[in-house]
């Protein structure tokens, strides 16, 4: 199994910093809608055959707190992928129990760097092995 | 591997010409500290500050905390690979300004976190309270990048930590404690008869303002690995971790580490602490796979009875925590696992994000939604501009009377996962 070709992966994001730095490089989603939008785009695509390579709630700024997400999928060659499933589901109840909260747009950018920052940990590590 | 550290007592924190530890006062000379700071090109200034226990004073947004400590006697130094050569540390001798903290402060990013109130309700939940903090503010040079940011406070603040430890290195210390860890047939001879117990500290490693350094090394570069507890006293493992307030180590934390702490004093009484086992906490699900085996392949070999697992920060650590959990169980090796909870303001929502049953034995640090209003203080150390934002803050949440209502997971250490903290239940 092969899990680090970039070729079989697919990017889900809203983060435009994310989407400007990997969408020539990867096959890349833009997805233009919330957190809750992203974790459901991504529930979408573990139903058509893709796999979880990253955790929906990476990172410890809460779900309420930065409204980007990106997640990593695989191509599966298998049958839908339980695990997938149950991770993705987890994080959606997990992310809707937090109050929304009002984020400043002086905030965004940052925002959009701490979640590229993390997306990119994996990206450029798994490009180089 | 045996270590004496030897604690020198801190009542206050003074500035003057001179440095000095007299009398239980840490005078510290700012000029010099300032100097240190501004070694680094990414730092266009600095300030600093004193903030006492009672004072009516609000520290925000805290991004690490750090015991000043020396090496006296035996090899290393202290923060290894981080700002003094690599070396194992951990032997010897080691001494410690007790009750004197480095705080740093600064805006990495818009909506950086972290409260520590001297004063009033917001004290009792951080044990920073407790402490004569030495606070550092800094600010960058234009145009520098979070990244470079982010690295340029945590050394600053480690240089300036080992500065001021440097300073009760020839004091005679008012207490003193031995803590040796045999090796691990050392320890089955001489405890024949008593469980053998371990402990596996999980450690922030997602990217940035979500990172911890071993020696130097980003943990999430590295596989899980064991080290002696005695090396994480003398500042083998630092924090660059800045989100999170409640839940994430601090460089103070590790130094002080109480599950270690407490393993040690049950050593040789009813259990015989055998392994210190360090994995981290990624954001690749293959890496979570690895790491989570890596733990148990090693409890496993070292044929441990009891493990304790430590988790840190919330979300997708809870993943590798239970995956911890769940395999080190599977090889006949009892868990308890200690994490705080996100159970909603009214604390009926489920606490964790991932779950098991064999996740039988846990111990909560506290509910990180749980509210409190804290009220105005004389003093800010730092800014409040962003408090609406940080971690537990939510729209409005500063009051125009200057008081701010917030979940205790802005306040720094609240609901820490070694333990750290003051919460407990009736």
């Amino acid at each position: 199994m092969v899990l680090t070709s970039l070729k079989r992966t697919l990017l889900i994001t809203n983060n435009p910093l994310v989407h400007e730095k990997y969408a020539d490089k990867q096959e890349t989603e833009f997805v233009d809608d919330g957190f809750q939008g992203v974790l459901k785009a991504v529930r979408d695509h573990v139903h058509e055959g893709y796999r979880l390579l990253t955790h929906p709630l990476s990172g410890s700024v809460k779900p309420n707190e930065n409204p980007y997400k990106t997640v990593l999928l695989a191509r599966s060659f298998a049958n839908t992928d339980a695990d997938s499933v149950m991770l993705v589901e987890q994080c959606i109840i997990t992310a809707e129990k937090f109050e929304k909260k009002v984020i400043h747009d002086k905030h965004l950018h940052d925002l959009q760097v701490v979640d590229l920052s993390l997306i990119s940990e994996v990206l450029e590590r798994n490009r180089a092995t | 591997m045996k270590l004496k550290v030897g604690y020198i007592e801190i009542r206050d924190i003074m500035t003057a010409d001179k440095a000095e530890v007299r009398d239980g006062v840490l005078y510290v000379d700012t000029k010099a500290l300032e100097a240190i700071a501004l070694e680094d090109e990414h730092i266009k200034s600095v300030k600093f500050d004193v903030a006492r226990p009672g004072e009516s004073v609000r520290i925000t947004p805290v991004k690490d905390v750090i015991e000043p400590r020396a090496k006296v006697e035996g090899p290393g130094d202290i923060f290894p690979g981080m700002t003094t050569k690599v070396a194992t540390v951990g032997s010897g001798t080691t001494h410690v300004l007790r009750g004197a903290a480095v705080v740093t402060v600064g805006k990495i990013v818009g909506f950086q976190e972290g409260i520590i109130d001297m004063t009033g309700v917001g004290a009792d939940y951080t044990p920073f309270s407790a402490t004569n903090n030495l606070v550092v503010d800094f600010t960058p040079v234009d145009g520098i990048t979070a990244h470079e940011y982010e690295a340029a406070i945590r050394t600053a603040g480690l240089k300036i930590a080992y500065e001021l430890g440097k300073l009760g290195k020839n004091l005679t210390p008012d207490e003193t404690k031995e803590y040796d860890f045999p090796s691990l047939m050392e320890g089955i001879k001489k405890y024949p008869d008593l469980p053998r117990v371990g402990y596996v500290l999980m450690l922030q490693s997602q990217g940035l303002l979500h990172d911890t350094y071993v020696y130097g090394v980003d943990m999430k570069q590295s596989l899980t690995t064991m080290l002696s507890p005695t090396e994480i006293m003398d500042g083998a493992i630092v924090s660059g971790n800045c989100v999170s307030a409640c839940d994430k180590n601090t460089t103070y934390h590790h130094q002080n580490n109480p599950v270690i702490e407490d393993l040690f004093s049950e050593h040789g009484k009813t259990l015989n602490f055998s392994a210190m086992i360090i994995t981290n906490e990624n954001v690749y699900l293959a890496d979570k796979m690895r790491s989570s085996d890596w733990s148990a392949k090693l409890v496993d070999y070292l044929d441990l009875e009891g493990v304790i697992i430590s988790q840190e920060g919330f979300g997708n650590p809870d993943t590798d925590l239970i995956m911890n959990c769940k395999k080190i169980e599977e090889t006949g090796t009892h868990t308890v696992i200690i994490t705080d909870e996100y159970a909603g303001r009214d604390g009926t929502s489920q606490s964790l994000a991932d779950a098991d049953a064999k996740a039988d034995a846990l111990v909560t640090a506290g509910n990180a939604n749980q509210v409190v209003t804290l009220p105005k203080l004389d003093r800010v150390i730092g800014t409040l501009d962003y408090t609406e934002k940080i971690a537990g803050g939510f729209a409005g949440s500063l009051e125009s009377d200057g008081s701010i209502t917030v979940e205790i997971q802005a306040i720094t250490g609240a609901t820490n996962e070694l333990g750290f903290s003051r919460l407990s239940a009736r």
